[in-house]
């Protein structure tokens, strides 16, 4: 803090909820542009300097204003409304189990988005990559049904990883060998991953024929993931381990270095000795990799321990949502996958109580999601001192 | 003529397909004109979210958000029709609703520097939310958009019946496809386009102003993605669900890059898959293969990618596509 | 660059046009939502208060199907010391706590739908004995003495409406066009193959499900393609069965020319005349589980404890002629209310 040139946005240090961009070659133009004017000190300088976290807080709290007025217009009492909400989904012992089990998919979606657009890809086959490793352990759980419980838990949820990663690493196959944009082959590859999976659990060879509809085997007893301590859902510490791993390893390692070095510049990256095949291989197993952790957790720790229709809801869509919450930063899932997990578990909740329409809660989302993004509330509080954000679009032409 | 030496594989593959349709067609005319409808039938909307995406992209603009207008214009037509009972009213209040939509868009990214794909995603979650939301069961609209035969065009074999004898926005998405071909490639508005797309700054420079088109033209896209949504709602079908645009505003984004950022090769994309789908169904139909639909129903997304494999070679997104304009960065 | 403060007034007015957008068509009290909020809370564990709670599966109580339908089942006991109350399920791993949230409250009767909740609803049930549910299109393998499977044989309203298109149709072609391919949708196309080739050997019958998908059963573009294809190879006859899906192919044959005088089309689930009203021109019948019905008889059986555990088999049947009625044979009535009459005694075998 001692030199007054530094950018704000290198100034501060990296606290657990900071979507900040960590991209150095966006903040690199700010230097220039700002070497002029140093930044404010005093209450307003400790607020500059941590903008990352004070606008995000700020725009969400604008966006449960505006969210405020919708709810007004529907005829109900907004601050009655998000009482209800938030009292549900932090405040009972069933609704605060619900939020940590939605919260621990969204977070492993969230990165599996986060990760390859640190290398200038868009994964939109979160949902194909969490349905494969939904399947895989189903099976898994089901075939070694027999073996130790502990043992089942370990392999399915291997299997899960792998098959995603697996799943995921077609797209980047296809992408390194023919040039096929990860776009278009992660969206055709979710809908094979829908035909396929609805084959295998109705009448295909995973499916339970001693179920009168179609689904798979259910996970032997001892193998489901009940609440620790009844509380808390296994899930929920391996993805906050994951997301810290994550950003350490994008942050301190090489092998972070070199996907980022890719995603800033594929041609520098290039002449640097970095391989952008080897990028994006990696990035997209990493990514599918999550994304099926978080199907073999849907699978083992909710009911009903089964692969079925609708198991798999919108998680991959979602990962997009909460990775762009988090612009980007993996660390930054955290309080995004949380927000979303909240909202999406106190919905019934608002339409048992209130009668209001669960999609109220999407509405509020967009509008959170539009809020934080703005680059201009951070412009109209910090005027000249707002930090410049990434731009996540950037990687889309590759 | 020009054309032709330059794309020998794509006049080749033109016409193998010209051939072997109509082969098809003398072989078996009732079922060829059927499948072929059906396949057009399915591709108009991904065409016209194709067109929506290349006014995007070509200049610099990405748009993820074509299925969240594509709804919202389903939804806007389809009950402002019902309220007035007017079809002509719901399309225009689809096409408004998709400027509106498109509008959003464009200022948010182009002026207020929000980040592109944000720009689409909230578009998305909001299109879900409201049209659920304020959704309304048993409203009815009059009668949906008719069908009707373009003269003389309607009268050629096949390719007749199948393009020149449907509703007025299905017409209007072929219409839209080489209009836009043709301006993007030999009109000052292509070519400025273009320009903002690849190299905004240089553009900047040569005297063009880079927001302006940007706005102009993401705004302009809108409306052909309301356009999409009304034909789902009112030509397709004379109803609205929820959900009903069922990810084809996705499908479209695939076919922009499968078809090149080029309008006719998108509209050849968008047919591909269009008869892809239509093939499955007819084996699904015609229990002629004994094998489990859901294999069936790979069939278009498997050979889209098949295709695409072999195809190879990169084709490039437009280079300045994603990045916000900041005069004098 | 300069700050354009004036863009925070693009989110703002969004926002208002959307509220302003509700102060119009926000009068939804009278759809169902409003009779959610409405209903002043009263005491579930108290003797004079009757609860009824609903949870759907991942549809809403007005999707012209059978959400629809077992709802309207729950609003017919409306009445004094009765109340009622659903939650629409927007995630399938939400069941078992939209279910809890019934429970909590000690409601009286929970009805579920859609066979997807059967695990759900049996494992609420054990932990609340003294509630009863009831499980719409959910077979029960076993007996929980709380827990009645209110379960139709699709295949039998299948059969009736194939038997009718098979003396209607005048090309010997006919479709059915349905959503995913779940238990539903295979008995509903078995019965109609099987009742068209009972009454017409030649008959030749065109079947599509959805090809999966969360939109399999709100995706109306599809099912109008489906019917517009089947219509130009020859089929006279379109059975839509699946929800939004199956209502495209109807509305599609309803705009067709010829609809009503050469091609009929064929409703599902409900009486379809009320709610897809698009599809009068050509809509005969509908193969209708009387679901309505069958949710009110239940609720009441649980209302007055006679209520038992297991499977209750709700009535199938064909939905009235209506527009129609002057305008189908006699000869045809008569038989095909003889194979109805069949289907119930046992007379004709629906595999």
């Amino acid at each position: 803090m001692a030199d007054p040139d530094l950018p704000p946005a290198k100034d501060a240090p990296a606290p657990a909820t900071e979507p900040a961009p960590t991209d150095t070659g966006a903040a690199v133009p700010v230097v220039a542009e700002r070497g002029a004017t140093p930044p404010p000190t005093g209450v307003l300088g400790i607020l500059v300097r941590h903008q990352a976290i004070v606008v995000p807080i700020l725009a969400v709290v604008l966006a449960f204003a505006i969210g405020a007025i919708l709810i007004r217009a529907q005829g109900f009492n907004p601050t009655y409304a998000y009482e209800v909400l938030f009292t549900h989904s932090f405040a009972t012992e069933s609704g605060l189990l619900a939020t940590m089990q939605k919260t621990t998919p969204l977070i492993l979606v969230g990165l599996a988005v986060a990760i390859p657009l640190k290398v200038g890809l868009f994964n939109i086959g979160g949902q194909g990559q969490l349905m494969a490793g939904g399947i895989g352990a189903a099976w898994a759980s089901y075939a070694l049904r027999d073996l130790p419980a502990a043992l089942i838990v370990v392999v399915a949820v291997v299997v899960a990883v792998l098959l995603g990663a697996m799943w995921a690493s077609i797209a980047a196959l296809l992408k390194t060998t023919r040039g096929v944009h990860e776009v278009i082959s992660t969206i055709m590859l979710n809908s094979i991953a829908v035909g396929l999976i609805d084959w295998l659990v109705n009448g295909g060879p995973l499916s339970d024929k001693g179920q009168p509809f179609p689904t798979s085997h259910a996970v032997p007893e001892g193998a489901r993931l009940l609440p620790f301590l009844k509380l808390i859902p296994w899930g929920l510490p391996v993805a906050l381990l994951l997301s810290v791993v994550v950003a350490w390893m994008l942050k301190r390692t090489t092998l972070g270095f070199e996907l980022q070095t890719v995603g800033r510049n594929k041609f520098a990256a290039g002449y640097a000795g970095i391989g952008t095949t080897k990028a994006t291989l990696v990035a997209m197993a990493l990514s599918g990799g999550l994304a099926g952790l978080a199907g073999a957790f849907e699978l083992l720790q909710i009911e009903p321990y089964r692969y079925q229709n609708g198991i798999a809801g919108s998680l991959g869509f979602d990962g997009i949502t909460i990775a762009l919450l988090a612009r980007g930063n993996p660390l930054g899932t955290i309080p995004a996958a949380v927000l979303v997990g909240a909202m999406r578990a106190g919905a019934p909740t608002l339409q048992f109580q209130l009668g209001i329409r669960p999609e109220v809660v999407d509405v509020l989302l967009a509008i959170t999601l539009l809020m934080v993004s703005l680059p201009v509330i951070a412009k109209l509080i910090f005027r000249r001192h707002a930090t410049k954000q990434t731009q996540l679009a950037g990687s889309w032409g590759a | 003529m020009q054309w032709v030496q330059h794309n020998k594989i794509w006049a080749g593959a033109a016409a193998l397909i010209l051939i072997g349709a109509y082969a098809f067609y003398f072989v078996n005319s009732n079922i060829a004109v059927s499948m072929f409808s059906y396949a057009w039938f399915l591709a108009v909307p991904l065409v016209l979210g194709a067109m929506v995406g290349v006014m995007g992209e070509r200049s610099g603009v990405v748009n993820i958000g074509i299925e969240g207008q594509m709804l919202v214009g389903a939804f806007a037509g389809f009950f402002a029709a019902a309220a007035t009972q007017s079809v002509v009213i719901g399309v225009i209040a689809g096409a408004l609703s998709g400027i509106a939509m498109g509008a959003f868009l464009a200022f948010s990214t182009v002026v207020g520097q929000l980040d592109q794909i944000i720009a689409g995603v909230v578009i998305n979650i909001v299109a879900t939310g409201i049209t659920s939301f304020y959704f309304e069961s048993g409203k009815t609209i009059p009668r949906g958009l008719p069908n009707f035969d373009v003269p003389l065009l309607s009268d050629i074999p096949l390719i007749g019946p199948v393009f020149f004898s449907d509703g007025p926005i299905a017409l209007f998405a072929l219409i839209i496809a080489f209009t836009l071909h043709f301006m993007l490639f030999k009109t000052r508005w292509g070519l400025r386009t273009r320009a903002v797309g690849e190299y905004p700054s240089a553009a900047d420079t040569a005297g063009i102003n880079v927001v302006a088109l940007r706005l102009f033209n993401v705004t302009v896209a809108g409306t052909l993605a309301g356009l999409a949504g009304t034909y789902l709602s009112m030509e397709a079908t004379s109803t609205f669900e929820r959900n009903m645009s069922s990810g084809r505003g996705f499908l479209a984004l695939a076919i922009l890059i499968f078809g090149a950022w080029r309008p006719l090769r998108a509209l050849a994309a968008a047919l591909f898959f269009g008869f892809m789908q239509s093939l499955a169904s007819q084996l699904q139909a015609s229990d002629v293969v004994n094998i489990p639909q859901q294999f069936i129903n790979l069939l278009p997304y498997v050979l889209t990618l098949v295709v695409l494999a072999a195809a190879a070679g990169r084709v490039r997104a437009p280079g300045a596509v994603g990045q916000p304009f900041v005069k004098g960065d | 660059m300069k700050a354009k403060p004036f863009l925070v007034a693009v989110p703002a007015a969004l926002a208002l046009a959307l509220a302003g957008c509700g102060g119009s068509t926000g009068n939804n009290t009278d759809t169902g939502s409003g009779t959610n909020a409405s209903s002043a809370p009263k005491d579930c564990s108290s003797e004079d208060v009757f609860c009824i709670g609903l949870v759907t599966d991942t549809g809403s109580v007005d999707d012209k199907s059978f959400n629809q339908a077992a709802w309207e089942g729950v609003k017919a006991m409306e009445g004094d010391g009765i109340q009622t109350k659903y939650i629409e399920t927007k995630d399938a791993k939400d069941y078992a706590s939209n279910l809890k949230q019934f429970t909590d409250q000690k409601y009286d009767a929970i009805v579920t739908v859609g066979f997807l909740m059967t695990e759900a609803t049996r494992t609420a049930a054990a932990a609340n004995t003294t509630t009863k549910f009831i499980g719409v299109d959910q077979f029960q393998e076993s007996d929980v003495a709380n827990v009645t499977g209110l379960v139709f044989p699709e295949a039998n309203a299948g059969y009736a409406a194939g038997y009718l298109a098979g003396l209607l149709t005048k090309t010997n072609k006919i479709g059915v066009v349905l959503g995913q391919e779940i238990p539903p949708t295979q008995n509903y196309a078995k019965g109609y193959e099987q009742g068209s080739k009972a009454a017409n050997p030649k008959i030749s019958v065109a079947k599509v499900y959805h090809p999966a998908g969360d939109n399999a059963f709100s995706d109306s573009p599809w099912g109008a393609g489906e019917a517009k294809k089947m219509l130009a190879q020859g089929a006279d006859i379109i059975f839509g069965a699946g929800g939004g899906t199956g209502n495209g192919a109807l509305g599609e044959v309803a705009k067709s020319k010829g609809a009503g005088e050469s091609l009929y089309c064929i409703g599902v689930d409900l009486d379809q005349w009320d709610t897809v009203p698009e599809a009068h021109p050509c809509l005969v019948t509908s193969a209708e589980k009387k679901l309505t019905d069958g949710t009110t008889t239940l609720l009441k059986q649980a209302k007055d404890g006679s209520i038992k555990g297991g499977n209750f088999n709700g009535k199938t049947g064909l939905a009235a002629y209506h527009d129609f009625d002057s305008k189908i044979p006699a000869e045809v009535k008569t038989k095909v209310a003889d194979v109805v009459k069949g289907i119930e005694d046992g007379s004709v075998k629906v595999a």
